[in-house]
């Protein structure tokens, strides 16, 4: 309540005391209680009061807390990191945050797919040197065992790209590359580890790997999505890039809505506008 | 922390380095109980991690962060089964004692005793605001989120707890 002839009453100068100590009080009100309590005893009586008990909260110190504590809510949050990658949480799907990217443990079939590979090697060779290179059955049988090498390649890179550890996920995506061509399931699985991979590392060697599909609709399609889809500021930018790179003019919407994400990076800000300048221009 | 909302638990180390000292304030003002604080504490974050999803991101963590711990009392209060105001006067009891007896240190226990005792004499509520304001340094603004009633009857309410405060102080004055 302010008063325009700039005179306040004790009682509205008393509730404006403590929050002229606590730091809360405009410096016009300020003024307006300084010049109330030059002139006023009752006030100033309170305002050492009020300074005396403010003092005297002061007087009861928070102790440190034991080092104990620290240990055991790392302790807990470990458990809870556990929890977090092998059970998705019960949230709405478009909920579900990278850490929810559920892993089977698949290592029987990563032994299984190993061993295949290694039999498949092994009678192709076989093959290459038992047959001459014109006969037409053997070129058959070698182009099946191609196929099937494909195929096993294929499997082991899925395998290993729902394995709990960075490394190994990074391994299936480099594998991935000396795939000859990508079906829908790996593109797929490819897009899902760019939009949900814990690691950024992952997900930056993902978006290169994808990069040697950019012919596809699909894959095009799933860059675009993925922009929304991105919070690490390594990605966002080089998706930019690619953007750019790839001329695709229908990802403009898609970075505008970046620039309205909320604690966007300045320069991941600035290289997307760029992009966009890029791309509008074409 | 909407990084950790999406399920990326790591920040998570960044939010308790920041935050842990502040809620064990928080507690140990409000309960008098440094053991118990140290395991609201722990319960808390445990909660900020179930429960991340419920911060939607509008408005500050801090204010969800306090209203998660103000739940997090709520339950420990409610588990002692004794009425918080007992609960303090025993705990702070507890601390008081051993201690130096150098006149200047004793006469500062003396205060300390005081004033918990002023302080298990008010009204949860009361205290509550107190503690906020004065341990916490939150602003009028920011007890009025946590709280969700406006900035307004805060005021009123921290004014009223000051009233009250003083009028302790003062009784303990004339007794001396």
């Amino acid at each position: 309540m302010k008063m325009n002839d700039k005179h306040i009453s004790c009682e509205q100068a008393k509730e404006w005391l403590t929050d002229a100590l606590k730091g809360e009080l405009s410096s016009e009100d300020q003024t307006v209680l300084d010049a109330h309590v030059v002139q006023c005893p009752e006030c100033q009586r309170e305002l050492a009061l009020t300074r005396d008990v403010r003092n005297w909260l002061q007087t009861d110190e928070t102790p440190e807390p034991s080092s104990g504590m620290e240990s055991r809510f790392y302790n807990m949050l470990t458990i809870a990191e556990q929890e977090n990658n092998v059970q998705t949480p019960n949230v709405p799907p478009e909920q579900v945050g990278p850490f929810h990217f559920t892993r089977k443990p698949m290592v029987w079939m990563q032994v299984a797919a190993t061993i295949l590979l290694l039999g498949v090697g092994v009678i192709a060779g076989y093959w290459l040197r038992s047959r001459k290179a014109g006969d037409e059955l053997a070129q058959q049988k070698i182009d099946i065992m191609a196929v099937q090498m494909q195929e096993m390649r294929q499997m082991m890179m899925l395998s290993l790209l729902d394995n709990s550890s960075a490394v190994e996920r990074l391994q299936a995506v480099s594998l991935s590359t000396e795939l000859d061509k990508a079906d829908g399931k790996v593109i797929e699985a490819l897009l899902t580890t760019l939009n949900y991979d814990t690691n950024t590392n992952v997900r930056l060697a993902t978006l290169e790997a994808l990069i040697r599909y950019t012919d596809e609709p699909q894959v095009r399609e799933g860059l675009i999505a993925s922009l929304a889809l991105q919070d690490s500021p390594m990605v966002q930018m080089a998706l930019a890039d690619l953007m750019v790179k790839l001329q695709e003019k229908r990802s403009v919407k898609a970075l505008r809505q970046l620039l309205r994400q909320k604690g966007i990076r300045k320069t991941v800000k600035t290289k997307v506008e760029q992009s966009i300048i890029q791309l509008s221009s074409v | 922390m909407l990084r950790v909302k999406e399920g990326d638990l790591y920040p998570m180390g960044l939010l308790f380095k920041r935050y842990h000292r502040e809620l064990f304030g928080f507690f140990y003002h409000m309960s008098g109980n440094p053991d118990a604080s140290e395991d609201m504490v722990q319960t808390a974050f445990y909660r900020m991690i179930k429960y991340r999803n419920s911060f939607t991101g509008h408005g500050a963590f801090r204010s969800w962060m306090y209203q998660l711990a103000r739940n997090v009392l709520l339950d420990h209060v409610e588990h002692n089964k004794r009425s918080a105001r007992q609960h303090n006067v025993e705990d702070y009891a507890e601390r008081i004692g051993g201690g130096t007896l150098a006149d200047e240190l004793l006469q500062k226990t003396e205060q300390a005793t005081q004033l918990r005792n002023a302080l298990a004499r008010l009204s949860e509520a009361h205290r509550e605001v107190l503690v906020m304001s004065e341990y916490q340094d939150l602003k009028y603004k920011e007890i009025a989120e946590i709280l969700n009633v406006t900035e307004g009857a805060i005021k009123t309410r921290y004014h009223r707890a000051m009233n009250e405060l003083k009028t302790i102080y003062l009784k303990n004055e004339d007794e001396r």
